[in-house]
């Protein structure tokens, strides 16, 4: 019951996810989440996932790791993950952490997130044609 | 038996020389023996008066010396004060991050970095990254004479954590001799932007806008599209 109250909401719109964390991650609801969200990216079909974290206050290395875990994953899928809002004191604690997520996209807000994966999907349709 | 000491009110005079002691001991520097008979006793009387004189004076002195510390240090503390918050209204001032244009941000920086200023430079420019929402920033080090690996290493995570947050940032105005120093130190800045100067930097960046905004103009095109599919 307890597990079920913390669960993070995955919103489908469209052919894209979001993905707003707002609580305070720890290791087993990110492990939780990391499942969740690819389980969803397999029923829906989404093409792109946006994950918020513009309330995230802290992101160890751990969080950081499953978030760059979780492009690749999706990459793998198929699906193209943005991480969206970072607040400048995460970043500054990732860099010093020595995780520069390499291979993971990122934006300003949600709008730019959501422009970058439009952009993303066009070249694709394009490049397929 | 010859000698015989000629003390009168042996008890009396012992007991006194006893209470100024103990009066002395506990900070009556005024007390003094003062003692009107003259016999074989009263030289030591005497004797225990200068030394208490000597005593006072010592002490006077400590205290005009210690007051006399206090107030230099009082001095210095103000002075390192002063040169703190000056330290600090510097460290301000020079990482003035402006907004330029639409979605294009300039942190020129003038002067010799130190991982300080890098540090406070960082945190101002994402900040104002944040605040602005411009994904593209221009780090202009044209004023910078030299670089050394730590700043180099700063210069790298500001590009960086620039990048985490979803922004573009480039460095324009690499002198020779800093070109020269990061090959030196073999630092990879392959994974970073450089311009020559600023205005190459400025035009790339008003490219980049000018590409973002024409995709964007296609995404609305391609919308209905997507819908007749």
């Amino acid at each position: 019951m307890n597990l079920h109250e913390k669960r993070i909401p995955i919103i489908k719109i469209h052919d894209y996810l979001i993905v707003p964390i707002q609580v305070d991650m720890h290791d087993k609801l990110a492990i939780q989440l990391q499942s969740q969200i690819l389980e969803e990216i397999a029923k829906t079909r989404a093409k792109g996932v946006l994950i918020d974290i513009s309330v995230l206050e802290m992101v160890d290395s751990f969080i950081g790791r499953m978030l760059s875990g979780m492009a690749s994953m999706a990459a793998i899928m198929d699906t193209s993950v943005v991480i969206v809002g970072m607040q400048p004191a995460v970043a500054i604690t990732l860099v010093e952490l020595g995780l520069e997520m390499p291979g993971v996209d990122t934006a300003l807000n949600m709008e730019k997130g959501m422009e970058m994966l439009e952009r993303r999907l066009n070249s694709r349709k394009t490049d397929s044609f | 038996m010859k000698e015989i000491l000629n003390i009168k009110n042996t008890k009396e005079r012992i007991d006194r020389i006893e209470d100024i002691l103990a009066s002395v001991a506990s900070g009556d520097m005024d007390a003094r023996i003062n003692s009107e008979i003259e016999d074989d006793f009263s030289g030591i009387e005497a004797a225990i008066d200068l030394l208490i004189n000597d005593l006072t004076d010592e002490l006077r002195q400590r205290e005009n010396m210690q007051k006399e510390l206090e107030n230099k240090l009082s001095k210095i503390q103000d002075q390192q004060k002063t040169i703190l918050q000056q330290q600090e209204d510097l460290l301000e001032l020079s990482s003035p991050v402006s907004k330029v244009w639409d979605n294009i941000l300039i942190l020129p920086v003038i002067g010799t970095l130190d991982s300080q200023r890098t540090q406070v430079m960082m945190e101002n420019l994402l900040q104002k990254i944040v605040e602005t929402g411009c994904t593209i920033s221009i780090l202009d080090i044209t004023g910078v004479p030299t670089v050394d690996t730590q700043v180099a290493n700063h210069l790298l995570k500001t590009v960086t954590a620039a990048r985490l947050l979803g922004a573009e940032c480039i460095i324009s105005g690499i002198s020779p001799a800093i070109a020269q120093t990061i090959v030196h130190l073999g630092i990879d800045l392959s994974a970073i932007r450089t311009k020559a100067t600023l205005q190459d930097a400025m035009i790339f960046a008003m490219k980049q806008n000018k590409r973002a905004d024409e995709v964007r103009a296609l995404g609305n095109l391609a919308l209905p599209n997507e819908k007749t599919d």
